[in-house]
């Protein structure tokens, strides 16, 4: 009887380490999934900053859609300005369709996505901020049509999360090896009494 | 003692996202509209059945009303008109049409053939009023107070049970506010 139980102690010790190695390498895969997607979250929100441009007040914009902006179109439907045609790109891949709710109004043939981008290329034209484009969106459609969220109090928990789950990650992992460090290895036979 | 707590914790934690993202009575495409409690969006716009008329809303000012978003395109619209009608008999409120993203003889045609229960229909031919009251498809329902501010909004066909349970209490509401602030 005692002998059967002191051979099954190594095949248990075995089986909670190569549990533990899972772990380690589940845990130290997550962490750098998880800082990629921090480090993407950061080059995308740097690049929206750098496009939001000149700031006027806010994004109470009244009506912007007095304009014709059809002057300001080439034959390609394209603003002739290049500054301008560049960020109407930026700020409709930024917007989402509400119809087809993952598609940005760039992308999607939904005649209200025709719409959206039409009343963006007329506030553009209008002179109209990339901050006052956006505000115009969000108070008509709610948060939900911006891709991005802007970085706000009541938005730390998504912009924080990676961080946040970088950091657990990394707890994990210094606890499971230091935790193995403990272990006696697989194949010292244990001293028997 | 954590070796038990923490994947209980987390079983907790799964099964309350679970019993919120699975739940079938949730409509994952209906979005919260930002206009609630918000002045209604002013409009005047030709009236569909004839050119030559306006449709504003700022007329209605001091009323409790009905914007019905609807269009001849739009397949549940036709269910959901036979309600207005039986709705519109009850005469608690005017209910005002916004004809979005259509054709004038076919919306014609249309309240023709189905009945009109609109005290008057505005045709949104270009779908800037329908963006400004933050209108992604077709019925949307708007509930406006006496104020003028956007009370309530309601997605998909109404019926004369979402009528009874989600419009006439807070029609009623609406009035009462009214009714004490004269009084005030």
């Amino acid at each position: 009887m005692k002998r059967g139980a002191r051979g099954a102690l190594p095949l248990a010790l075995s089986a909670s380490a190569s549990a533990s190695a899972l772990a380690l390498a589940l845990a130290f895969g997550f962490a750098l999934a998880l800082a990629f997607v921090g480090a993407l979250a950061c080059v995308g929100s740097a690049q929206a900053l750098a496009a939001t441009g000149a700031t006027t007040a806010n994004g109470a914009a009244s009506a912007g859609g007095a304009v014709d902006a059809r002057a300001a179109v080439d034959i390609n439907g394209q603003l002739k300005d290049p500054a301008l045609q560049s960020r109407f790109e930026h700020i409709t891949k930024q917007l989402r369709c509400v119809v087809c709710q993952n598609e940005s109004i760039a992308d999607s043939n939904v005649e209200l996505a025709g719409d959206l981008r039409r009343q963006v290329r007329e506030m553009l034209v209008a002179g109209k901020s990339n901050d006052a484009i956006f505000g115009f969106m969000t108070d008509r459609y709610g948060e939900f049509v911006r891709f991005s969220p802007p970085l706000e109090p009541k938005t730390l928990l998504i912009w924080g999360a990676p961080f946040f789950m970088l950091l657990l990650g990394g707890f994990i992992i210094y606890r499971v090896v230091r935790q193995r460090s403990r272990m006696p290895l697989d194949d010292e036979p244990t001293p028997g009494p | 003692m954590w070796k038990f707590l923490l994947p209980f914790a987390a079983f907790v934690g799964l099964v309350v996202l679970f019993a919120f993202g699975l739940n079938p009575k949730r409509d994952i495409h209906a979005l919260p509209s930002p206009l609630i409690g918000k002045p209604a969006p002013l409009f005047t716009l030709t009236d569909v059945l004839d050119p030559q008329r306006t449709v504003s809303n700022g007329a209605l000012k001091g009323q409790v009303y009905v914007l019905n978003v609807w269009g001849t395109w739009c397949v549940s619209c036709r269910e959901e008109q036979a309600s207005l009608m039986a709705i519109s008999r009850q005469h608690v409120v005017p209910i005002i049409g916004l004809d979005y993203m259509d054709q004038r003889d076919k919306a014609k045609q249309w309240l023709e053939q189905l009945g009109n229960p609109y005290q008057a229909v505005a045709f949104d031919n270009d779908g800037r009023t329908a963006i400004n009251w933050g209108v992604y498809g077709a019925p949307e329902t708007f509930l406006v107070d006496g104020h003028g501010r956007v009370i309530y909004k309601f997605i998909s066909p109404v019926t004369t049970e979402v009528w009874e349970h989600e419009f006439l209490p807070r029609i009623d509401a609406a009035r009462r506010d009214a009714a004490r602030r004269d009084g005030a």
